[in-house]
């Protein structure tokens, strides 16, 4: 015993914190694995693959958009850099920037909120229906509208912008904005004016949508007001296709 | 004095560490969600995910065409200005700012129909691949919403008239097809304002107003 303790204070620190790294590390690996072992299960009874399609599919959706806005960027640099009358292309580049903003083709920062909308989590109340528990499309439409009530001027649910054509959609119990899955809980970003929550929560919708919502279903309604909130840009399709700007051709 | 070498290994397993700690919780949080759903309800959303992403490939396809064909004429000289002034006008028309015409559906609603109703009226035109709504010729734009109690309804804080009218330009069989489908929002409407009489019209031609509101934002600013 007396032979080991010299031993133990010779070994250098770098080998301890390293050990205790690599145990995290297998800790980890392991619980990754073990995790996996239930959706293995369900690939049997054809629900896993499933799964795994939705979530594959939703991570291409993202890389698809990254690509779609670096690829806007890009047009708009070329575009503003390139041959022709100077002050004509510098106004028609200032048009573009302005039209990009009111579009919700670029992401803005400013004041605001961030409300998180999550399932309930206790039992079901006394008349109340199991899917009432869970946050639907209707809640996320209600909400939105109510924040552009209370003279929001951006708002996004986790990321995705809420353009003109956006739809808030409800596939069984998942919700999909933009046509992408969103992942609970949802948090609804929103700028604008300071005092944007006092006017939210001064809509007579939004108590309405409290007090059934969150009083009687249980639904659980967060708020934060950080400094800055960020909307993040809209990413998809900018293409009329079955109209066009008036007195075009 | 630590070897390099041992703080290289140490940075690679906490880096290898991290990575795994974040794919855990990722998989854990999108995995649970969707555990819960039927293998229909996976389906549908299966199918969805398909058809935005298909959606989003061929607009990849037509910005990578005409990136390329910016860059050619930057490179041979050729004036960008018309490019421009088309790109301009196309995203200005698609947010509302300037007018619009095309094709679509006019939808007449006559009865008590409260702001919720018709939002998921609005909601499911939208879904059907609207690309320009109004309402009583307001044009529906980020920050304008219905409110109102059935027979008070506003919309942008304008009260609604009985019956009011709902133009959208889209593709017309699809925008109709969507609202009267067997179990749609017009049998849903049906069944729980039944004093309310929706009826939609294709035309070959409308024009949708611009917005009056000023869309750029006052508060927000680009983020860089």
């Amino acid at each position: 015993m007396s032979a080991l303790a010299p031993r133990i204070r010779a070994i250098p620190s770098w080998q301890i914190t390293l050990g205790a790294a690599l145990l995290v590390l297998g800790f980890l690996v392991a619980t990754q694995f073990r995790a996996e072992e239930p959706r293995v299960r369900y690939t049997t009874q054809a629900r896993g693959p499933l799964v795994a399609t939705v979530l594959e599919l939703q991570e291409r959706q993202d890389a698809l958009k990254a690509r779609i806005l670096a690829l806007n960027e890009a047009i708009a640099g070329e575009l503003s850099g390139g041959k022709g009358d100077a002050t004509l292309i510098a106004q028609l580049t200032d048009q573009m920037e302005d039209a990009r903003l009111a579009a919700g083709l670029v992401a803005v920062e400013g004041p605001g909120l961030v409300l998180q909308i999550e399932d309930a989590d206790g039992p079901a109340p006394p008349g109340t229906a199991g899917a009432d528990l869970r946050v639907s499309g209707r809640d996320i439409r209600i909400v939105v509208d109510q924040l552009w009530l209370a003279r929001a001027e951006a708002i996004a649910v986790n990321g995705e912008r809420i353009v003109g054509p956006t739809a808030v959609l409800e596939v069984g119990g998942s919700i999909l904005v933009n046509s992408a899955y969103l992942t609970p809980p949802y948090q609804i970003a929103a700028i604008g004016e300071t005092g944007l929550y006092e006017r939210l929560t001064a809509e007579e919708g939004f108590a309405r949508f409290l007090n059934d919502r969150a009083g009687g279903a249980g639904i659980r309604v967060s708020v934060a007001e950080p400094d800055t909130v960020l909307v993040p840009a809209y990413a998809g399709s900018v293409v009329l296709r079955y109209g066009r700007p008036e007195g075009d051709g | 004095m630590r070897a390099p070498a041992a703080q290289l290994a140490i940075t690679g397993v906490l880096l290898i560490l991290g990575f795994l700690v974040v794919v855990q919780l990722r998989a854990q949080s999108a995995g649970s969600a969707l555990d819960a759903r039927s293998t229909e309800e996976l389906t549908t959303l299966v199918a969805n995910l398909n058809t935005r992403n298909d959606q989003l490939r061929a607009e990849v396809a037509r910005l990578e065409t005409n990136l390329a064909g910016v860059v050619a004429d930057r490179q041979t000289g050729r004036s960008s200005v018309d490019k421009l002034a088309a790109d301009v006008a196309r995203i200005r028309a698609w947010a509302g700012i300037d007018a619009v015409t095309g094709s679509g559906i006019r939808v007449s609603v006559r009865g008590p129909l409260g702001a919720t109703g018709a939002s998921e009226l609005l909601n499911e035109l939208r879904n059907a691949g609207a690309e320009a709504v109004a309402v009583e010729g307001v044009r529906l734009v980020p920050g304008v919403a219905l409110s109102g109690d059935p027979g008070s309804v506003l919309i942008g804080g304008v009260p609604l008239d009985d019956p009011f009218e709902i133009s959208a330009i889209g593709r017309s069989e699809v925008l109709s097809g969507s609202l009267s489908r067997v179990g749609g929002i017009l049998a849903q409407l049906a069944a729980t304002d039944p004093d309310v009489v929706i009826t939609v019209i294709p035309l070959e031609r409308m024009t949708m107003p611009a917005s009056s509101r000023s869309l750029v934002p006052v508060h927000g600013t680009p983020a860089l």
